[in-house]
């Protein structure tokens, strides 16, 4: 890494990127950036054009409009210097079947303009932080389960260390140790790289990511830090709970606190009813519900407020028509 | 052209170590062998204006035919499908540096292979040395033929390296090259046997012709005669084809 370069303000921006095929747009005018040293999800549902946007960020596709640089480099217009600083692992992680893993990271090394007197100490270095030197590093890639050919496609996106590493889906088809690896090894790459992460798997991402960017039909929906679009997608509290009253007598007991509650039925077992109560955002009784409700006679054998996770955030963004995209 | 020599050298290994290299190889030196072989009995049988040597050579085209698509066919087909040139393009290297390695290190792997084929003639003189023709022991000949191939086999790998690029599918790549390749060595000679003389709309046609006569060519390198116009015309012809190349590999999406 050249240390000495001044550093930018934001080591990706994408600017009102467009990307159509005849009449199909597969992107429409996404903007969002990714500050250095920072981790952030790419999500979206199938065809949202995460994968358009990530080959455009690499060059290996060009844009109808619109501007991509990577570490204050034009993608398009300097395209050889802005892979430069930009390593970038494809959705299906293409790699040759016929060389070793050793040999492959050695070549990329090579052409990804790794100081040549560096070239072995890296490989080792990436091999060793990608659990490959072990069980992998003589191996032909064609023999490689798909877990250890994902390491190498991460290995070989941190060989030159660039500033920005851009990974599709980089644990697709793996199995939960795998991906508890992989998960670990971005996360340490917080603060060092600017990362971009697509993955279906948003619990993953809530794990590792500082910020999320969230895009549908090819239009930006949501991006921010997962709490603060909690706050703007999921403005409601709601609890869970389950008791023996029915649902008027505790529809009654609340309103008493709450005049703007609502309360919907769960499936119910065993004699329990269950419910969800919804209060605004902000309403006091949040503190005083449960208190209020044992005071009211109410039998409660459950009570616990729901967490929204990024998946109801993503369903929450996703089911927002784009014109009411929030662009911050 | 940064990073061509590290490409260079990753493609010449993957050739070395490739099936298919030693697949064309094979077939190459059995084509070869079997034509050297009914030569050498032909010219034993009866005396002829031609060598043995020189007997072979003109069947170049069987190889051009047959083994050169096999050697282009996967260069850039096989690695689109794989998505691996796409990952190659995600690095600093330019097109430009792809293409002219793969370019060169196939030409090199074809002068290699006719290379391997003067030793049939050398094996030949050494075993029955040079009875009653002094001719048979003259390796001008054979060099003069083997300036030909290596001349004219740039044009030749450019036109199979393009055809690569421009699919998917190997087994479309070599056919397609098949056919480029052989309507550019039978164009001369068709182009030279029309009756160009008698019509005149057709007279724009005696220059062109002339030009594209591939065997005539040949003669002309195994007699020694060095013409400009033939090397002119190769060298434009490869970097055409190798700058349409280029286009088709950036223009891949």
């Amino acid at each position: 890494m050249n240390e000495a370069a001044p550093l930018p303000e934001a080591a990706v921006v994408a600017e009102k990127l467009t990307k159509r095929y005849g009449s199909l747009t597969a992107v429409e005018d996404l903007s969002f950036s990714v500050a250095p040293g920072e981790i952030v999800g790419f999500l979206g549902p199938n065809g949202a054009g995460k994968s358009t946007t990530m080959r455009i960020l690499s060059g290996t596709m060009s844009g109808t409009s619109g501007r991509a640089t990577i570490w204050g480099v034009s993608v398009a217009l300097n395209p050889a210097g802005a892979k430069r600083h930009l390593a970038y692992m494809p959705e299906n992680n293409p790699l040759p079947e016929d060389m070793r893993v050793e040999e492959y990271l050695t070549l990329r090394a090579r052409l990804k303009d790794v100081d040549p007197s560096r070239v072995s100490e890296r490989v080792r270095k990436v091999m060793d932080d990608c659990d490959l030197t072990r069980r992998a590093s003589g191996r032909l890639i064609g023999q490689l389960s798909k877990g250890f050919r994902q390491r190498v496609g991460i290995a070989d996106a941190l060989l030159a260390e660039p500033r920005v590493v851009i990974l599709d889906e980089p644990t697709i088809g793996l199995d939960p140790h795998q991906i508890l690896g992989i998960r670990d090894l971005i996360r340490s790459l917080r603060g060092k790289m600017a990362v971009l992460i697509s993955s279906h798997i948003l619990h993953e991402v809530e794990q590792v990511c500082d910020k999320v960017v969230i895009i549908n039909r090819g239009r930006l929906v949501a991006q921010g830090r997962t709490e603060d679009l909690r706050r703007e997608l999921l403005p409601e509290i709601s609890f869970t709970l389950v008791t023996r009253a029915d649902e008027g007598t505790l529809l009654a007991a609340c309103r008493k606190i709450e005049p703007a509650v609502f309360v919907t039925a769960l499936p119910s077992a065993d004699g329990w009813n269950s419910f969800r109560i919804s209060l605004p955002t902000g309403s006091p009784a949040r503190e005083t519900l449960a208190g209020a409700l044992i005071t009211a006679g109410i039998s409660l054998r459950e009570i616990a407020e729901d967490r929204f996770g990024l998946e109801d955030i993503f369903l929450a963004a996703t089911r927002r028509t784009p014109g009411d995209s929030r662009r911050s | 052209m940064r990073h061509f020599r590290t490409l260079l050298a990753h493609e010449l290994r993957s050739a070395a170590l490739s099936w298919n290299t030693w697949a064309a190889g094979g077939l190459f030196l059995a084509l070869m062998g079997g034509i050297h072989f009914f030569a050498l009995i032909e010219a034993s049988r009866a005396p002829s204006d031609r060598t043995p040597v020189e007997s072979t050579l003109w069947f170049f085209w069987l190889p051009l035919l047959c083994v050169l698509p096999l050697l282009t066919m996967r260069t850039f087909a096989e690695e689109r499908r794989s998505g691996t040139l796409a990952a190659l393009l995600t690095t600093p290297a330019s097109a430009t540096a792809v293409v002219w390695a793969k370019f060169l290190s196939t030409w090199i792997v074809w002068v290699v292979f006719w290379l391997l084929f003067t030793l049939f003639p050398f094996f030949t003189v050494q075993r029955l040395g040079t009875p009653g023709d002094a001719r048979l022991g003259d390796p001008s000949i054979l060099w003069g033929g083997l300036c030909f191939i290596a001349v004219s086999g740039l044009l030749h790998v450019a036109i199979g390296i393009l055809c690569s690029c421009v699919t998917r599918s190997s087994a479309l790549a070599a056919l397609l090259a098949f056919i480029c390749l052989l309507a550019m060595t039978a164009a001369g000679g068709a182009m030279e046997s029309l009756p160009i003389e008698s019509w005149e709309w057709l007279g724009w046609l005696r220059e062109p012709a002339a030009h594209l006569r591939t065997f005539g060519h040949l003669q002309d390198f195994a007699a020694g005669i060095l013409d400009s116009r033939p090397i002119v015309l190769y060298g434009t012809g490869t970097l055409l084809c190798l700058g349409l190349a280029v286009l088709s590999v950036e223009g891949q999406e």
